[in-house]
């Protein structure tokens, strides 16, 4: 294994920040290869660990240098900035990193930044980007794969996650990590993880034995773990959004990849002054739960719930 | 005048989130009447609107039988990021201006740029004003996205700007209040001013002249007084020249903002206070103008210190 520097930034009152990667390098030249980026954000707390406990296992616990045969590349934390402080996005403007590829070498300091992880990850024949959603919610992971026209659908299968989320792409979408990423000829894929400030051992060990049997099933590794699950596709059209009628103290009395069936009640909202139970969630439809609220209070009109419907 | 809430939802505890706009209408009736729709405040850190939006709601309350066109003002778009420091929409820590055009099911913030857009819609002509940052100053100027510029170029000289500054189309910009209102036929202009958090007086009274001179050249006010509309230089007719921060440091500018300045000009020094040292000394790449100066003095590896109009070709 060797530790690689990717980038350093200096701060007048900050220690340096220091990107670093982990590198293993395979013992087969003509085996794939696959670069793991861990946090971009300073609340990407599951990508943090998840990739760091890759690094242990890749070090520590696969048997014999000849079972990695491709080269891998982890880079647990991008951002450390943000993750010390707990901020969302850059400490100083609040840019997102992931907002920033392919990078520029003469720009802001994200911009910088992007383009120096970038340039380490060309070349890598796959692609692992751990993050979470965007809104204030948490989910089961799932593989976040944009319809670039560049996206390999299949592929996505081997992670053996439950869910493959096949997102219409947006003009936001094109500074983002995966879809340059792919653009320039990496089979790369987003692994959506649940959004929680504490480790969630479950969810952490599904997401890393989905990354282990990618990593086997592609031949990188020599390792086999017991198949997952046979992924389904969905679009926006396979999920009931579940929105809040009204604001207040939110209750999911259902969790989090719960089967439910329809006229289910899932939750409620209380009044958040006088307690009065203001609103009961009942499920639309059967399903299972892939996405809820994560804060207690909710806004009106806030997403809620997240079902993927079931049944023919 | 008129207040319309435009979007309202009912926030956990206790309190209404709310987007109003003010509507200025003819005292008479008059045939066909043009629309012109100014925003402010889709950054809450961006307060240089707020100011030159007052100012226009003052003149036209003073100024009624003016009035021959509609006139609708949305003074705080990212109400509850401006009343809490607070660039993108709370909690939810989005860019509102890299959210549109939004929908209807989207969450909250998504929700707010979909209500403006539906309401600003069918508008002859829409104003977005912006402050830049908190980090940077900038002269009164107007940014366009060259695909639209045919439309929109005429418009922008009329606004008593300084700076008009053609861009090329950039993907991911087509998530902004002006891609989306240009693409829905409203001929819409990018207004920064200022800088964040703060108010430049003397820029909200010029633009205050610059919007009255481009809505009674559009014959939606009719007034006997003279509005003064300066002659912008183009970005077209010179080149923008970057200087970003080679090091992390304080930034400490030795020159004013707007001042004219020849090549190898000192721009600034990075200084580092706790040795004492000047870790580096920024020089002009270029003769022009210091449009845009560095105002947040903490910077780091690549942050943006000035950027200067000039001549690509100017000998010094």
């Amino acid at each position: 294994m060797k530790k690689i520097e990717i980038a350093k930034i200096t701060s007048l009152n900050r220690a340096p920040l220091i990107i670093e990667g982990y590198l293993f390098e395979g013992c087969d030249p003509e085996a794939p290869s696959i670069a793991v980026v861990g946090a971009m954000e300073g609340k990407n707390i599951l990508p943090l660990y998840t990739a760091s406990k890759l690094v242990d296992f890749l070090k520590n616990n696969i048997s014999g240098k000849e079972s990695i045969k491709g080269d891998i590349l982890v880079i647990p934390s991008i951002n450390h900035y943000a993750l010390n402080i707990n901020e969302r996005f850059w400490p100083l403007d609040k840019t997102d990193i992931n907002m920033m590829f392919p990078g520029y070498a003469l720009g802001e300091t994200t911009q910088r930044i992007a383009k120096k992880v970038f340039d380490v990850l060309q070349n890598y024949t796959h692609g692992i980007i751990l993050e979470n959603r965007e809104d204030l919610s948490s989910c089961i992971p799932y593989v976040k794969l944009f319809q670039s026209g560049f996206e390999d659908l299949q592929g996505a299968k081997l992670f053996g996650f439950k869910l493959i989320h096949h997102k219409e792409l947006t003009p936001i979408n094109t500074v983002s990590l995966q879809y340059n990423w792919q653009l320039w000829g990496t089979k790369a894929y987003s692994i959506v993880c649940p959004n929680e400030n504490q480790i969630d051992i479950n969810s952490s060990h599904e997401i890393f034995e989905g990354i282990i049997q990618y990593l086997n099933k592609n031949r990188i590794i020599d390792y086999k773990v017991l198949n997952g699950f046979e992924s389904t596709i969905t679009t926006k059209e396979d999920v009931e959004i579940i929105k809040t009628p009204k604001s207040g103290i939110f209750i999911a009395t259902k969790q989090i990849g719960s089967y439910v069936i329809k006229d289910e009640m899932i939750g409620k909202i209380v009044h958040s002054l006088n307690g009065e139970v203001i609103h009961r969630f009942f499920a639309p439809s059967n399903g299972m739960i892939v996405c809820g609220y994560k804060n207690a209070l909710i806004f009106e009109d806030a997403v809620a719930f997240r079902i993927v419907k079931s049944g023919s | 005048m008129q207040i319309t809430e435009i979007f309202s939802s009912q926030l956990p505890v206790g309190e209404t989130l709310s987007i109003k706009r003010s509507r200025f209408e003819p005292t008479k009736k008059y045939d066909s009447l043009k629309r012109i729709s100014i925003v402010s405040g889709i950054h809450g850190d961006e307060l240089e609107g707020q100011y030159a939006i007052y100012l226009l709601s003052s003149w036209l309350n003073k100024n009624k039988d003016a009035i021959r066109g509609i006139i609708d003002i949305y003074p705080a778009v990212n109400s509850l990021g401006i009343d809490s420091i607070t660039r993108g929409f709370p909690l939810y820590e989005v860019d509102l201006n890299r959210a549109f055009p939004g929908a209807e099911h989207e969450y909250l913030p998504g929700q707010v740029v979909h209500a403006l857009a539906q309401d600003v819609k069918g508008s002859d002509i829409a104003i977005d004003i912006h402050s830049s940052n908190i980090f940077l100053r900038e002269i009164p100027q107007i940014r366009i996205n060259k695909e639209y510029s045919n439309f929109t170029l005429p418009l922008a000289k009329e606004l008593n700007c300084d700076f008009i500054w053609i861009h090329d189309a950039v993907t991911v910009l087509e998530a902004t209040f002006s891609h989306t209102m240009n693409s829905m036929g409203t001929r819409t202009l990018v207004v920064e001013m200022g800088v964040g958090m703060r108010l430049t007086k003397e820029y909200g009274v010029q633009l205050l002249s610059g919007m009255l001179n481009l809505m009674q050249k559009e014959g939606i006010i009719q007034s006997r007084e003279h509005f003064e509309a300066r002659e912008p230089f183009l970005s077209e007719v010179g080149e923008v020249f970057y200087l970003n921060s080679p090091t992390s440091g304080l930034f400490v500018p030795a020159l004013d903002h707007c001042a004219v300045i020849k090549k190898n000009d000192v721009i600034g020094t990075i200084v580092e206070p706790l040795t004492g040292e000047v870790l580096d000394t920024l020089y002009a790449p270029n003769g022009g103008i210091l449009f845009t100066l560095r105002e947040y003095p903490i910077v780091y590896e690549g942050s943006l210190l000035a950027r200067i109009f000039g001549e690509t070709d100017e000998k010094n």
